[in-house]
């Protein structure tokens, strides 16, 4: 675990941390929270043969296995919602190149809560019963109850190389916040080796703990935190910034073939050299229309700036 | 007033929902039909999401259970973990699934169409909390569109438990909710024989023949010697529906 005097890193530097041949696990559901910066860099870095176990992460698996960097997925399921399937990950799977494992949610998430609170499974009441119980290489298991002897599942840990999260603040300790929702964090970073956090910014010790009735992760869970701003783009962040459907349109769009996101790659990746160049790209008057109304949390899109 | 298909749907869902019942919901015509029931004859019903957000007053139609939107007046909001043992405990009166294929037990797969599961000719998103709701859930609502394509005589894939083989079977199997209840569908009501859990029909929309849907459905339909038609939208179910997703978010898109 990194001490607090390094566990402040560049983006850069905190990707070129992350191995191939390893696994990984990224927060994200639906079209808000995912660290796509983070992965826009990983994707620069050109990281290889991940195997992503993921629960909602729809961005995180379908920007990574459109750069043909995943090798094997365990899932439990990715669609974007209001667009449907993702496409770059269906086609992987669809051509034999990705390797897959099904769950339901509640068995993915148990499989993080058992690795979470130290124990190798879990006892569910779901997938009884269907192909699920048996898609998914031995990691479930019927028993039986040693107190009721009713018929149960166990679904064992799962303990990713990495976690990597985007979060709204953290102070200089490493202590980080993230408003609304929490979706699969909490077991997500307790379930996993390494904790990479990107957040919108860095805020006195103070301002965290006078906002302590919200979502918090303690420091010492953390490993690394790299300051990110805009770093869930396209995707939302409450209370910070709303989704970018305009980019989210062009995405989907360019994802309907293989050559449309590989031109998507190299326009919004591979000819930019960092987050603040794709910054720059995406350009001040969109960041500003995006950024949420402080009473709604999110923004309504009628912002008085027009558009382009 | 004229009414669409999707508007006579949601009113059909909203009628299954009981005042105070705790539902477990998805985006589009499930969150719909959740509201239009809380603002007519369920107005304590509880809306929860797999995202963490419970039982919150939207002033802004979400596009999914993802939107923010959707913490506006919320009572809780946690983590998906949370919800979804909430069902597992027994709490959730009643979930909403969709289906890419169901079978006549009400069996769904949303996981993959053709080929194997190693190479499928089409993958699809998979379980979500699907399963989860299906298997522990008291009782569920299926919502989708009565395609011969659809309604199979054998699934691709068993991913979301219905009544299994039939029978005791969903029992035997050792899950704890009740299974499907009603499938409403853009022809038809369905539900299942009690005994043999096969699907029958339950209502027709108006203008529909039981050859028509079960010209649509692969397997046999069971189907009872009289067969009342779906009750058509009122005017101010419709105004109400309209002023819900007056931007067409779901419905009647722009």
């Amino acid at each position: 675990m990194g001490s607090v005097t390094n566990k402040f890193l560049t983006l850069d530097k905190a990707v070129s941390l992350i191995k191939s041949n390893s696994s990984i696990t990224f927060s994200g559901f639906a079209h808000s929270v995912t660290p796509l910066a983070f992965i826009r860099e990983m994707i620069r870095q050109k990281i290889k043969n991940l195997h992503l176990i993921g629960i909602g992460e729809a961005w995180a698996v379908d920007m990574l296995a459109g750069a043909n960097m995943l090798s094997k997925v365990s899932l439990s399921n990715f669609m974007f919602e209001g667009y449907g399937r993702c496409k770059n990950f269906s086609r992987r799977v669809e051509n034999g190149s990705i390797e897959i494992e099904d769950f339901s949610h509640f068995a993915q998430i148990s499989r993080f809560a058992a690795s979470a609170i130290g124990v190798p499974f879990l006892p569910i009441r779901s997938l009884l019963g269907t192909d699920v119980e048996s898609s998914n290489h031995g990691k479930t298991s019927k028993i039986e109850c040693p107190f009721t002897n009713e018929t149960l599942l166990a679904v064992a840990a799962v303990k990713p190389d990495y976690a990597v999260i985007h979060a709204h603040r953290a102070d200089r300790n490493g202590n980080v916040q993230l408003f609304g929702n929490s979706t699969s964090i909490d077991e997500q970073i307790r379930g996993s080796k390494t904790v990479f956090v990107t957040v919108e910014e860095i805020v006195a010790e103070e301002e965290i703990s006078k906002y302590s009735e919200v979502n918090t992760l303690p420091a010492f869970l953390v490993d690394y935190v790299v300051e990110v701003p805009y770093g869930a783009h396209p995707t939302g962040m409450y209370r910070y910034y709303s989704e970018d459907f305009d980019h989210i349109d062009y995405y989907m769009d360019a994802c309907k073939t293989e050559e449309g996101f590989n031109h998507y790659l190299k326009e919004f990746i591979f000819d930019l050299n960092n987050q603040w160049d794709y910054l720059q790209k995406v350009g001040i008057k969109k960041l500003h229309q995006l950024k949420a109304d402080p009473y709604l949390g999110y923004q309504l899109g009628n912002k008085l700036v027009e558009e382009d | 007033m004229q009414y669409s298909t999707e508007e006579l749907m949601i009113v059909a869902a909203s009628k299954q929902l009981k005042n105070e019942e705790v539902v477990f919901v998805g985006t589009g015509l499930p969150m719909l039909a959740c509201l239009v029931a809380k603002a007519t004859h369920a107005p304590n019903l509880y809306m929860l999401f797999e995202s963490g957000i419970i039982d919150p007053k939207p002033v802004h139609l979400p596009k999914g259970v993802g939107d923010f939107k959707l913490l506006k007046g919320a009572t809780k909001s946690t983590s998906l973990n949370y919800v979804l043992s909430l069902l597992q405990g027994g709490f959730i009166d009643v979930g909403f699934l969709g289906a890419a294929e169901v079978d006549q037990y009400g069996n769904i797969n949303t996981t993959f169409i053709g080929g194997t599961y190693e190479n499928p000719k089409l993958r699809l998103p998979g379980s979500g909390g699907a399963n989860d709701i299906a298997s522990n859930a008291k009782r569920t609502l299926v919502i989708m569109p009565h395609q011969k394509r659809k309604f199979k005589k054998n699934l691709s894939y068993l991913t979301t438990p219905g009544h299994l083989q039939g029978g005791e079977s969903r029992y035997e199997a050792g899950l704890k909710g009740g299974g499907p209840s009603r499938i409403i569908t853009d022809k038809a009501i369905l539900d299942f024989e009690p005994t043999s859990k096969k699907m029958r029909v339950n209502a027709l929309h108006p203008g529909v023949t039981i050859e028509e849907v079960q010209e649509l459905t692969e397997f046999e339909l069971v189907i009872p010697a009289d067969i009342p038609t779906t009750l058509t939208p009122t005017d101010t179910e419709l105004t109400l529906i309209r002023n819900i997703d007056k931007e067409g978010v779901y419905i009647n898109k722009k």
